[in-house]
């Protein structure tokens, strides 16, 4: 797993290559990024999940607790460009109702503006 | 001419119970080892004598034939009174050559002298010979007269002539013998005068016959395929229960004629003149007669009615085993006495509960194989069990030297009563192997005509996967989330079939070609094209468990769901109540379950309604035991019920009995319990039943006999359930007792009842065989309702009987009502 963070205004966009899987792990893990950029202050943050192969409950866990962690401090947490079975895991979880999920990344950075 | 038959059968009895002092005391006269040779003689010959008949009986016309013989036997009878007569004068006159030189009578006298005890047994075995041949002629003429419905009809009639013949004949033997007006050899004088009246009557029927000729050579034609000898004993020794049969009926025979010489042996020691013996064996049928008919009146149907053939069948060799045991404590005074009660308890069960018995014991053999078998027994078994018990007797004869023993007449029939006893012994046992085999056979040809609806469903139809394919494809036209939910939820159930894939629109190809032309889009999103590799992936399987038990996933929710199960959104609320069924039970989701088993949309409930199924948390029943009460979800609020398994008893039993309950929710329940299948729920729903509760006797008794199906453990008392089997009894009678004016409402209800009945004895009784008896009494062939009926007949208890009889037998009316009247005023 490779993980590029940019920032775009007060949104840091979290662009997430390759698989996510509790296989893989890292030292530092995406919920540990997460978690540094909180503490530097940023609240948005957007997963860019277009170029992620496969993703397994690690992963999605990974997710949660971001998700989790940004809630708790009044920030937002948006995925954006994830694939079909990600969305098919999202979806039979329920997760979709809890998160924001985006077709399009640039739409996903208007609607932090917006919400 | 019905009247003529009976009067045909009257005479034939009783000219062969005037015979049968004389052959009786005769041949007690010879000498004991002559006895023997009389029962050989008939064992050995009669079998080639009747085969020898029964081809004359082919080749003369019917009446020439009846004739011809009525003509020998009285022939027979005069020759055998000629050589009884001059013997008799021999021993008390000189023979003196007069003048007119008869000297054929001197010869005669000298040969009868020298060979009397040869023609002794000779006579023994012309009797046998009458009586084999002129009954069998008897049923030939009734055959020859009427069809076998009209004779089935008339052979009381029949019957009642031979009965009251026999009292006849032995009554004039015994009264003409007692007074001794005449000799005992001049008794057989009286024969030739009643044969001849029975050849009137004879011509007389074949005159006036119904039936033309041509028909009345019926039975002879009809019986041209011939079952051989070889044959017949290959039926029977390849069938286990006629082999056991064979077996019981030869050691009957063995028994009788066991205690026929023991008989004999007493009356030879306590009368020494022919004429005192013949008027005491005279006297002794008569007695038999009359106590047969007697017995047979009083006792016989009783019997068999109470008690079934089980006990009917034991209680003549249990007589005799217990006879011929006490021949070892009476004294020699009261030998007689034991002769007497022996021989005549031995010929009265003869003529009247064994016979009935062995009638019955034939009842399951088919029609083929009960005439290749009887064939057997009759031809065979019986001559050869009589020979047996003529060959022990000889044995013990010269083995124990009686002929140098005479003067100890009980020593000799304690002698030959151990053997008896042995024989009684093995009687006593066969009938019990018997009897064991009997409703086995019985039911060999009571299989179940059809399935239950229930047993059809549960063995043939999974009825939560069609449930849940409903769901799926109805799902799809409310969100791809919830398809998903459902194809995911499917999937992990089972492997599904490509039929099944491909109705559910998951099949690899079947998405691709849809989606290309955009007919699978549903509410705005198009089906994921790796639906299939992707949903029955074991790997992505396992993912999705763990997401649902990670912690922060479990924390999410518990902030949410409660918020989404509130949502005004339906779709979102489907979607709550069906991920719940997969998330950890803490208490925000249990919280948010509640709420949505009492949502107001039926779907949003029957989601619920499955996921309170899998966490089965107590709190959640009485909102579920509510949904009984809706109509749209009562199947799935039974099944989520039912998912609790053994523990859920005390949380619905105060529901079904509580009159606060709305009655739908009571009459719900007891299918719930049925599907807990515990012993705790039986007794609840017999606990209900016994509070008589009409609203609630169907779905109680079809609970109680699902429970009966489904787990063959439970147990049931039969204390408990008695008083309710009656009483549904009783309700059955009542009905026929005052039936409603329309027929086929009459028939509606009464058919209800009856299977209540039935779906209760279930409970008491083997499961299978009430059902497979049910369903033949229902739709059976006559036979098999015959089977049925005799098969309960002896599987009831007989007070259930007593009460369920008069109600599914086939009687008139009239006979019904007045057997159900006196079976309610006994209950």
């Amino acid at each position: 797993m490779v993980i590029k963070t940019r920032e775009q205004g007060n949104i840091v966009v979290f662009d997430i290559e390759g698989e996510i899987r509790r296989t893989d792990t890292v030292q530092e893990t995406l919920h540990s990024l997460v978690e540094a950029q909180l503490a530097r202050g940023r609240r948005n943050i957007l997963f860019n999940l277009g170029a992620v192969e496969f993703i397994d409950s690690f992963g999605v866990g990974q997710i949660l607790a971001s998700y989790i962690s940004i809630q708790k401090l009044g920030g937002k947490l948006k995925l954006c460009r994830i694939s079909p079975k990600l969305l098919l895991i999202f979806q039979i979880t329920m997760l979709h109702k809890v998160l924001d999920i985006q077709e399009d990344c640039d739409r996903a950075l208007e609607s932090f503006g917006k919400s | 001419m019905a009247l003529s038959l009976s009067a045909l059968f009257f005479l034939i009895t009783s000219t062969f119970y005037i015979i049968k002092p004389v052959r009786e005391s005769f041949l007690i006269a010879a000498k004991p080892s002559w006895w023997p040779y009389a029962d050989l003689a008939t064992a050995l010959l009669i079998g080639f004598v009747v085969a020898f008949n029964a081809r004359l009986l082919a080749r003369l016309p019917r009446r020439t034939y009846l004739t011809a013989s009525l003509l020998f036997f009285i022939a027979g009878v005069l020759l055998f009174w000629f050589i009884f007569n001059v013997h008799q004068r021999s021993l008390v006159t000189t023979p003196v050559v007069d003048p007119s030189g008869v000297f054929f009578l001197l010869w005669a006298q000298a040969m009868i002298g020298r060979f009397y005890t040869v023609l002794v047994i000779a006579f023994c075995f012309w009797t046998d010979l009458f009586i084999a041949m002129s009954v069998t002629q008897f049923w030939i003429a009734v055959n020859d007269a009427f069809d076998p419905h009209q004779a089935k009809r008339l052979v009381g009639l029949f019957v009642s002539g031979g009965l009251f013949g026999g009292i006849a004949g032995s009554a004039v033997a015994a009264l003409v013998t007692f007074v001794r007006i005449i000799q005992p050899e001049d008794l057989l004088l009286l024969c030739p005068v009643l044969l001849v009246l029975a050849l009137v009557t004879v011509n007389l029927v074949y005159a006036t016959r119904a039936k033309p000729e041509a028909q009345a050579a019926g039975p002879a034609s009809s019986r041209s395929v011939k079952v051989g000898y070889l044959e017949s004993f290959r039926t029977v020794s390849r069938n286990r229960y006629l082999l056991l049969l064979a077996g019981m009926l030869g050691a009957a025979m063995v028994v009788a004629s066991l205690i026929n010489y023991q008989f004999k042996t007493v009356l030879k020691h306590a009368y020494a003149s022919d004429q005192a013996r013949t008027s005491a064996i005279a006297v002794f049928f008569l007695v038999i007669w009359a106590v047969s008919t007697v017995f047979h009146l009083l006792t016989t149907g009783r019997v068999l009615k109470s008690y079934g053939i089980r006990w009917a069948v034991s209680i003549a060799p249990a007589f005799l085993l217990a006879c011929s045991a006490a021949v070892f404590l009476i004294p020699v005074g009261a030998m007689l006495a034991w002769a007497w009660v022996a021989r005549g308890s031995d010929k009265t069960f003869d003529n009247t509960l064994t016979q009935s018995v062995r009638e019955l014991l034939y009842v399951p053999v088919a029609p083929e194989l009960k005439y290749r078998a009887k064939i057997f027994i009759d031809m065979f078994v019986n001559k050869f069990a009589t020979g047996l018990g003529a060959a022990l007797f000889l044995v013990l004869y010269h083995v124990r030297q009686f002929d140098y023993r005479a003067d100890q007449p009980l020593a000799i029939i304690r002698e030959t009563g151990l053997v008896t006893l042995v024989f009684a012994c093995i009687w006593l046992v066969l009938t019990r192997f018997v009897y064991r085999e009997y409703p086995a056979v019985l039911k060999r040809d009571l299989t179940q005509l059809w399935m239950d609806g229930q047993q059809v469903v549960d063995t043939r139809i999974d009825e939560g996967l069609v449930r849940q394919v409903f769901e799926a494809i109805q799902s799809r036209e409310r969100s791809t989330t919830l398809y998903y939910m459902n194809v995911f939820n499917l999937v992990r159930r089972k492997n599904l079939t490509p039929e099944l894939k491909e109705l559910l629109g998951i099949k690899r190809d079947e998405i691709k070609a849809r989606a290309m032309d955009s007919l699978f889009d549903v509410g705005g999103s198009v089906f994921f094209p790796g639906l299939e590799e992707t949903i029955t992936d074991s790997d992505f399987q396992k993912e999705i468990d763990f997401i649902f038990l990670l912690p922060s996933y479990q924390k999410i929710m518990d902030d949410r769901l409660g918020a989404i199960a509130a949502s005004p959104s339906e779709v979102d609320r489907i979607e709550a109540a069906n991920s719940i069924s997969r998330m950890a039970p803490s208490p925000p989701t249990m919280e948010a379950l509640a709420r949505l088993l009492q949502d107001p949309s039926p779907e949003v409930v029957l989601y619920a309604l499955n996921s309170a199924a899998v966490h089965r948390r107590p709190e959640h029943v009485p909102l579920i035991l509510r949904q009984l009460a809706n109509p749209m979800a009562t199947a799935e609020a039974r099944s989520a019920l039912a998912a609790y398994g053994p523990g859920l008893e005390p949380l619905v039993a105060p529901a079904l009995s509580s009159p606060d309950q709305p009655l739908e929710v009571r009459r719900a329940i007891p299918e719930v319990l049925a599907r807990l299948g515990t012993q705790k729920a039986a007794d609840i729903l017999v606990a209900e039943l016994a509070r008589r509760q009409d609203d609630m006797e169907q779905p109680l008794i079809d609970a109680l006999y699902r429970i009966r199906a489904d787990c063959t453990e439970i147990r049931f008392r039969d204390r408990d359930l008695r008083p309710e089997l009656h009483r549904l009894i009783c309700k059955a009678c009542d009905l026929v007792l005052d039936p409603p004016v329309s027929s086929e409402e009459f028939k509606a209800l009464l058919d209800i009842r009856v299977r209540r009945v039935f779906d209760l004895l279930t409970l008491m009784y083997p499961r299978e065989d009430i059902v497979n008896d049910y369903q033949h009494i229902l739709q059976g062939t006559s036979r098999s309702v015959d089977y049925s009926l005799e098969h309960l007949d002896n599987l009831l208890d007989r007070e259930d009987k007593e009460l369920l009889f008069p109600l599914i037998e086939d009687l008139p009316a009239e006979e019904r009502a007045q057997r159900l009247r006196k079976a309610l005023r006994l209950k």
